[in-house]
């Protein structure tokens, strides 16, 4: 069974324009100990994803159909005080930019000692401050930095902090938006380095959601690029990057600046993203693709399979 | 013959050029009776920009660039050192001077979302400068206006001109600080991470439109990042820093192909990159990841560099040389060609 089963989900946001229709009949599967990168552009309803998944969306945002299914239950049917015992013990979240999240006024070592505590009432403190030493090494922050204050930590230091913290309660699941955005090269290297030795050595299942390519291929197993709320294409990685099926895949692979290999002109994608209040009829993506043919106005694509495991949401695809 | 040796000279005159730049912030003193701290932003920094360069400053958080930047415009005062454009020192302008010097001389910020005046139209942004300088009138400014816009890749001008910053994307946004940038026709642009807040199809555009600038109006540019790639797709030359020191300089395609400096090396490893050789270090230089600030007396890079040599290397700081042509290095140890043995990237993908 897999660990987590994405079928047909709708998210959307009642806005004072309108309702906003985020994310739009997703679904995706993940297996035990696997990894999955959501890549897209800003607005494309990936952070939304992760939020829905932890069940954490804004007041004015809700699950309009589809169904959560984690290790066989919906989680979409759990009560919140259920779904509060799932939170953080089983799927745990790294936020985007949450090194900022520390409490400033609150040793480091403490804060993570709080967070067993609050998910375990079995342990006292002592046991708990043992497992914070063991996560400290385990995502390399010396441990005698360990009583120090947030403001005391580099950028790269609070990252791992806020990682040890996600993995306090050896979670199965991690959904990281975006971790490593706010930080240098080397650091960033450093932090995908430590999330594939997380998962090689506990097996914990990721999901990354990031709007840089190159960072999803590094980290991830399976890959899925996300545009105007919906999933157009999803696979293994190296299909996806060596084979792209989808039209706007190729773009935005095109779009980046690369550092090896012919200093080739960048095409940018013509266009904005569509509104998503009022979404326009068929594919979402004709107006800015290069291929686009009358069906592609009217008609809302099929999933078309490339290879096994590698499908896109196109009329054209191959 | 004489004049267009002249024309020749002029030329290979640089635009810019910084001799011996310092820069040294103080943090006030504390209520506690800590006296203040000084911060060395910038130490030591000379080169000079060629007219028509696209001269790339690549360095990671607090490495000095945007101050390096903010010194060229003159937003703020080097603490020693001299600044010269065009052979006049910047340092020393007041009044008039400096008005032209204002003129001549423009920046672009990072992130549109706050460098655009909320309360200002789009004509209006773009043409405030023409106001400022007394350029044209009413009309001919209009004028002037769709050009920039038109430069920027804001076209049709009228979809644009009478709309306010929160109705653009922030593509947009960045094209309306492009084209206020441009709209006095400067000599020297300086745009620091003008990218870093938009996506990557919409960094695409703003990159192709900087080119097409440099083509037309044969502007000079500085262009900020922390991006190697991206300062690769754009820059004709490039300058390293770290901790407010030069590490190394050079022709673009030389720096990225062949990094000379342990630490430019390192950043090169750092890169994302996928397939087999993900976890390859073609350099492998880096000794340790922390970066934090601590006292160092020589190679600012010493205390992570696995090359370093541990006495000369911490006690003296190593002098920008000349490796090969044009290309500078400031490392004991590094020599033309001086590469990591584990060379494969041709099968790797490197991205920003």
């Amino acid at each position: 069974m897999a660990l987590l089963e994405v079928q047909d989900l709708s998210i959307g946001y009642r806005t004072k324009k309108g309702y906003l229709q985020a994310v739009d009949g997703l679904s995706f599967v993940l297996e035990e100990g696997t990894s999955l990168g959501f890549v897209g552009e800003s607005g494309c309803g990936k952070t939304t994803v992760g939020m829905a998944l932890m069940g954490l969306l804004p007041p004015n945002g809700s699950v309009s159909k589809g169904r959560i299914v984690f290790e066989g239950r919906d989680l979409l049917k759990m009560g919140e005080e259920e779904m509060r015992r799932i939170r953080w013990r089983k799927i745990a979240m790294i936020f985007q930019a949450a090194m900022n999240a520390l409490n400033p006024v609150k040793r480091v070592d403490k804060q993570i000692v709080e967070a067993i505590l609050t998910h375990d009432s079995q342990k006292d403190e002592e046991e708990a401050m043992k497992e914070v030493e063991g996560l400290f090494q385990l995502v390399g922050v010396p441990v005698e930095r360990m009583r120090d204050y947030p403001h005391q930590y580099s950028g790269g230091m609070k990252q791992r902090a806020i990682i040890a913290m996600a993995l306090a309660c050896k979670p199965r699941l991690i959904i990281a938006d975006e971790p490593t955005t706010a930080l240098d090269v080397i650091v960033q290297d450093q932090i995908l380095a430590e999330t594939r030795n997380l998962q090689r050595e506990f097996g914990i299942s990721i999901i990354f959601i990031s709007h840089d390519i190159a960072i999803v291929a590094e980290v991830c197993h399976d890959i899925g690029i996300m545009y105007a709320g919906q999933l157009v294409e999803y696979g293994p990685r190296d299909k996806v990057f060596e084979s792209p099926g989808h039209p706007y895949t190729r773009a935005l692979l095109a779009s980046y600046p690369t550092l090896t290999g012919d200093k080739k002109r960048l095409t940018p994608i013509p266009g904005e993203t569509p509104n998503l209040i009022h979404p326009p009829e068929g594919c979402r993506f004709c107006d800015r693709c290069p291929g686009a043919k009358g069906q592609c106005k009217k008609e809302s694509p099929e999933w078309i399979e490339i290879s096994p495991g590698h499908r896109s949401l196109c009329h054209g695809s191959p | 013959m004489r004049e267009t040796n002249l024309l020749m000279n002029e030329m290979a005159r640089p635009i810019l050029s910084l001799e011996k730049v310092h820069k040294i912030y103080r943090t006030k003193a504390s209520l506690f009776g800590r006296s203040g701290m000084e911060v060395v932003a910038l130490s030591n920094i000379s080169f000079t920009i060629e007219r028509g360069d696209i001269f790339g400053l690549v360095g990671e958080s607090g490495s000095g660039k945007t101050t390096a930047g903010r010194l060229m415009v003159k937003l703020e005062e080097a603490s020693s050192g001299k600044i010269y454009l065009d052979d006049v020192e910047i340092n020393a302008l007041r009044g008039r001077a400096l008005k032209g010097f204002r003129r001549q001389v423009q920046m672009i910020f990072q992130d549109p979302y706050q460098s655009l005046n909320p309360q200002l139209s789009v004509l209006d942004t773009i043409s405030e400068p023409l106001t400022v300088h007394g350029i044209g009138d009413g009309e001919s400014r209009q004028e002037l206006v769709r050009q920039a816009m038109k430069a920027a890749g804001l076209s049709p001008a009228e979809d644009y001109l009478h709309r306010y910053p929160h109705q653009l994307s922030g593509g947009q946004r960045q094209r309306v600080a492009i084209a206020r940038a441009m709209v006095l026709k400067p000599q020297l642009v300086v745009a620091d991470e003008p990218t870093s807040m938009l996506d990557a199809s919409i960094s695409a555009q703003i990159f192709n439109i900087l080119l097409e600038m440099r083509k037309e109006l044969g502007v000079t540019l500085v262009f900020i990042t922390h991006s190697l790639a991206a300062a690769r797709y754009l820059c004709n030359r490039l300058a390293v820093v770290y901790r407010g020191n030069l590490m190394e300089m050079g022709p673009a395609d030389t720096v990225i192909q062949n990094p000379c400096h342990p630490y430019t090396q390192a950043l090169i490893d750092a890169l994302p990159k996928f397939g087999d050789c993900r976890d390859v270090k073609p350099y492998g230089t880096l000794l340790r990841v922390d970066s934090e600030a601590r006292e160092v007396t020589g190679c600012p890079f010493y205390p992570r560099c696995r090359k370093a040599h541990r006495i000369k290397c911490s006690l003296e700081i190593p002098p920008l040389r000349e490796i090969g042509d044009g290309h500078f290095v400031a490392c004991f140890y590094a020599t033309p060609g001086s590469r990591g043995e584990a060379r494969s990237d041709d099968a790797c993908f490197y991205g920003t």
